[in-house]
């Protein structure tokens, strides 16, 4: 079998493909801050001596730890929208799905990031803390001044690393038919009949980025590790 | 200043203080000695509140620290204490572990803090180092820093748990020595230490712990000339060993 590899059709498709790229990096950065932000409180009432508090953060843990991204991702491109057009009284064509992709990447993530979080914060000595405590401060004043920047500190590498696990899964959005950088390649690549060309060259892209961005986080453990 | 009385604490069915009783007075040096395991920085630590206790009260300047209405931080705040793994805030400068409680806790102003903090810092003699990180400084000279940062809120009274015992040997008198010039000038200190060169030298009284009960509370000299228990005997015995 004689496949002809004919690659004229990304050029011009470069614009169009920008475009999707700019979905994925938008859905990665949201994703990335809400989660580390809804992460960190999670990971806090998980830590929290307050039982109700422990309790519903597990459960929420483990709830999205123990399923699909897809699922999720299907779930909110379903009922957020009507929520949502329910809630602000949209325009029943108003374009909600990047926004429903957005709300269920981040509640989605949170949950890994606050493992991660969970970690970093066990990770610093339980002195620190008492010496915080006897320096007058507050259990919130300890974990804002003390606690957190250590563990931010440790964490640094594993929160690059997860953005970049949560970077390539942005492709799954296509279940919303989101014209995100994948979605963006396949459809030229199928208007075109030039599919495989297409989804080679988007391979390449995501290899290329995040094959970079891990170097680059290797090299910030290795610098750590230094000092 | 300080009063203990009856005081126990439980983790579980383990007993770790039984109905300890003891009382620090104002300017009063009181040693806490005893082998590993007795109770004694488990005690020290009730003193402050960052250890829990379920029976007997204790009350610093009057106030009780176990009664649920007292506000700890506040307490916490005017009671020095230094640990054993001298816990400086290893991500802030030595000048920001002298400055942040001051500010963030007392509410002083940027300047003065910082006035406060490097007035004491060369105190112990670590003026050079301001700008340094913990991890630059060797062990005695962070512990001389945790002093100078527990020095800096204006303590009405010190806790030591067991500051040296961490320490290289070359490094345990530069801190003992930091410690003797705070009791000569009145500190109300409690120390838990085995430095029996220390409670000879300053201590007022010494008090004896195994397991979990004060055995012995005596005037340095009484303790050291004869102790009245047997368990005191041996153990001072062992320690004076070397």
């Amino acid at each position: 079998m004689n496949y002809e590899f004919d690659w004229s059709s990304i050029p011009g498709a470069l614009p169009f493909l920008w475009e999707g790229m700019k979905v994925s990096l938008e859905i990665t950065v949201i994703a990335v801050i809400f989660g580390i932000v809804w992460g960190t409180l999670l990971a806090m009432m998980r830590l929290s001596p307050v039982k109700p508090l422990a309790m519903f953060a597990a459960g929420y843990v483990n709830l999205f730890r123990a399923i699909p991204l897809v699922m999720v991702l299907l779930w909110f491109f379903l009922i957020v929208p009507q929520v949502l057009r329910g809630a602000f009284n949209l325009d029943p064509n108003t374009d909600v799905r990047l926004t429903s992709a957005m709300i269920g990447f981040a509640l989605f993530e949170s949950a890994y990031y606050s493992e991660i979080i969970r970690a970093g914060i066990q990770s610093v000595p339980k002195g620190q803390v008492s010496a915080a405590s006897a320096l007058g401060m507050s259990y919130a004043q300890a974990m804002r001044l003390v606690v957190l920047p250590q563990a931010f500190r440790n964490m640094v590498p594993l929160l690059l690393t997860q953005a970049i696990v949560l970077f390539q899964d942005t492709s799954l959005v296509y279940v919303s038919a989101l014209a995100d950088f994948f979605g963006a390649a396949y459809k030229v690549g199928d208007r075109d009949g030039r599919l495989v060309e297409l989804l080679l060259f988007a391979g390449a892209v995501y290899f290329v980025l995040c094959f970079s961005l891990s170097q680059v986080v290797r090299r910030l453990q290795k610098r750590m590790a230094m000092v | 200043m300080i009063t203990i009385e009856k005081v126990s604490k439980h983790y579980g069915s383990f007993q770790v203080l039984t109905d300890c009783s003891t009382r620090v007075a104002k300017g009063e040096v009181v040693v806490v000695c005893g082998p590993s395991g007795s109770g004694k920085s488990t005690l020290i630590k009730c003193v402050n509140g960052l250890e829990p206790f379920q029976a007997g009260t204790i009350t610093v300047n009057g106030v009780s620290v176990g009664d649920p209405k007292t506000n700890l931080s506040k307490l916490r705040s005017h009671v020095g204490m230094v640990f054993q793994h001298f816990e400086l805030f290893p991500h802030m400068s030595i000048t920001d572990n002298l400055t942040i409680a001051q500010e963030k806790v007392l509410g002083r102003n940027k300047d003065e803090a910082r006035d406060k903090g490097l007035k004491l810092l060369d105190r112990v003699g670590l003026k050079a180092h301001a700008a340094k990180f913990p991890g630059q400084l060797s062990g005695g000279q962070q512990q001389r820093v945790a002093i100078a940062r527990a020095l800096a809120m204006d303590p009405i009274c010190m806790l030591f748990d067991e500051p040296t015992s961490a320490l290289d040997p070359e490094m345990i008198n530069e801190v003992l020595d930091v410690m003797v010039e705070l009791a000569q000038e009145g500190m109300t200190m409690m120390c838990v230490t085995h430095e029996m060169g220390f409670a000879r030298k300053v201590a007022n009284r010494v008090i004896f712990m195994d397991k979990g009960q004060i055995v012995e509370d005596d005037s340095k000299d009484a303790f050291f000339g004869a102790p009245r228990s047997e368990r005191a005997r041996q153990f001072l015995a062992k320690i004076l060993q070397h």
